[in-house]
């Protein structure tokens, strides 16, 4: 009886050494440095290389512009070729580019559960008026279990739109 | 009576049932074969009405807004009217008109949908023994209609439509009528669709 209760006394200590180490590592992570941006602007979603439908490029820029304006935390979305975003203060232009492309199959996907994936692999460029590349980031938008092969582009547009957030500040 | 006329009677009686009976399966097949003839001219009727929809420029198309246009919320349905320079999207109170010559590009494009989709399909993932994994094999064909235009501002948008089986190529033919453009050509649709790699997307 006394042996479990050691035990058991042990196995609690242990719990609480690793909650608390893990707690130490979280906050030992570096934030990082955001870079003040009040506006940004989207250009369209280029594939140079890989033969990308229009649906899913349209579909992405869309949604990318979506998700940039409801959780993006700039004060100004643009769209590419909008005359205003000219006078726009720390404007930042994100290019992106598409750098593989898997269209899956919904049917595969509700059928079989584990096949049909669709996978789109973006490289996304966050630049200055200048042209000065701020930050580069490779960027994956997957549809796995349930919806049309275009919920992949809303997963990629929230991914990036994480990516933004993290590293750009219309106030700092 | 004697048992010969009353025999006799019966018989007659049979007889005359028989030619009843007869008439009764006759007018039963008059009836199966005009039914079969009103089902033929209500299928053709139909299908013909859908050839002179194709053929008309200025006719409603059913299509739905996938997403992108402006002021119209996502997977909203509604009617879709090319005509005097503009492209007009209908859906009761929600009305959206683009001029066709901001339309900078027009590609077609097929998809497909469930049959059983919206609140059921959602439903039918509850079913047993996989039953929704068999209604998932279930799906129709759909044409889609990709366009990118510009605002007011210059700034670029696009929109995403899908429509009825053979509609796409209708509406972008009436959408290059009336001065949009288009980078992806007739022969460059036809070539791409000899291609050995193009696949049917479910």
């Amino acid at each position: 009886m006394r042996g479990l209760w050691m035990i058991s006394r042990a196995v609690a200590c242990l719990t609480v050494m690793l909650v608390c180490g893990f707690g130490a590592m979280a906050q030992e992570t570096p934030k990082p440095v955001k870079i003040k941006a009040s506006a940004i602007q989207v250009d369209m979603i280029h594939s140079d290389e890989i033969k990308l439908p229009a649906e899913f490029q349209v579909s992405m820029y869309e949604d990318l512009i979506r998700q940039l304006q409801k959780k993006g935390g700039f004060a100004h979305v643009y769209r590419e070729g909008d005359r205003n975003a000219a006078s726009a203060p720390d404007l930042v232009t994100l290019r992106s580019n598409v750098t593989g492309f898997k269209e899956g199959s919904q049917r595969k996907r509700e059928v079989t559960t584990v096949a049909g994936e669709t996978e789109i692999k973006i490289h996304c460029i966050f630049s200055d008026k200048d042209g000065k590349t701020l930050l580069e980031a490779d960027v994956t938008g997957k549809v796995r279990f349930f919806g049309g092969n275009l919920r992949a582009t809303y997963d990629f547009a929230k991914a990036t739109t994480k990516i933004a957030h993290e590293h750009f500040s219309s106030t700092t | 009576m004697s048992l010969g006329s009353t025999l006799l009677r019966k018989v007659r009686g049979c007889d005359e049932q028989g030619k009843v009976g007869g008439e009764m399966g006759l007018r039963r097949k008059i009836a199966f074969f005009l039914g079969c003839l009103g089902a033929i001219g209500a299928l053709a009727s139909n299908s013909y009405a859908q050839q002179s929809t194709a053929a008309t420029t200025d006719a409603p198309v059913k299509v739905t807004v996938i997403k992108g246009l402006a002021g119209v919320k996502d997977n909203t349905q509604g009617t879709l009217i090319i005509g005097d320079g503009s492209m007009h999207f209908a859906h009761e109170a929600i009305k959206s008109d683009l001029a066709t010559h901001s339309i900078e590009d027009v590609v077609t494009g097929d998809d497909s949908q469930r049959v059983i989709r919206g609140t059921l399909g959602t439903l039918s993932w509850f079913a047993p023994y996989g039953g929704s994994r068999f209604l998932a094999l279930f799906r129709t064909k759909l044409d889609s209609v990709t366009i990118k235009y510009r605002d007011a501002d210059g700034g670029l948008h696009g929109a995403i439509f899908t429509m009825p089986v053979g509609q796409a190529e209708v509406i972008k033919k009436d959408l290059l009528a009336q001065g949009a453009r288009t980078t992806v050509t007739e022969a460059d649709a036809k070539s791409a669709a000899a291609t050995p790699d193009a696949k049917e997307k479910q």
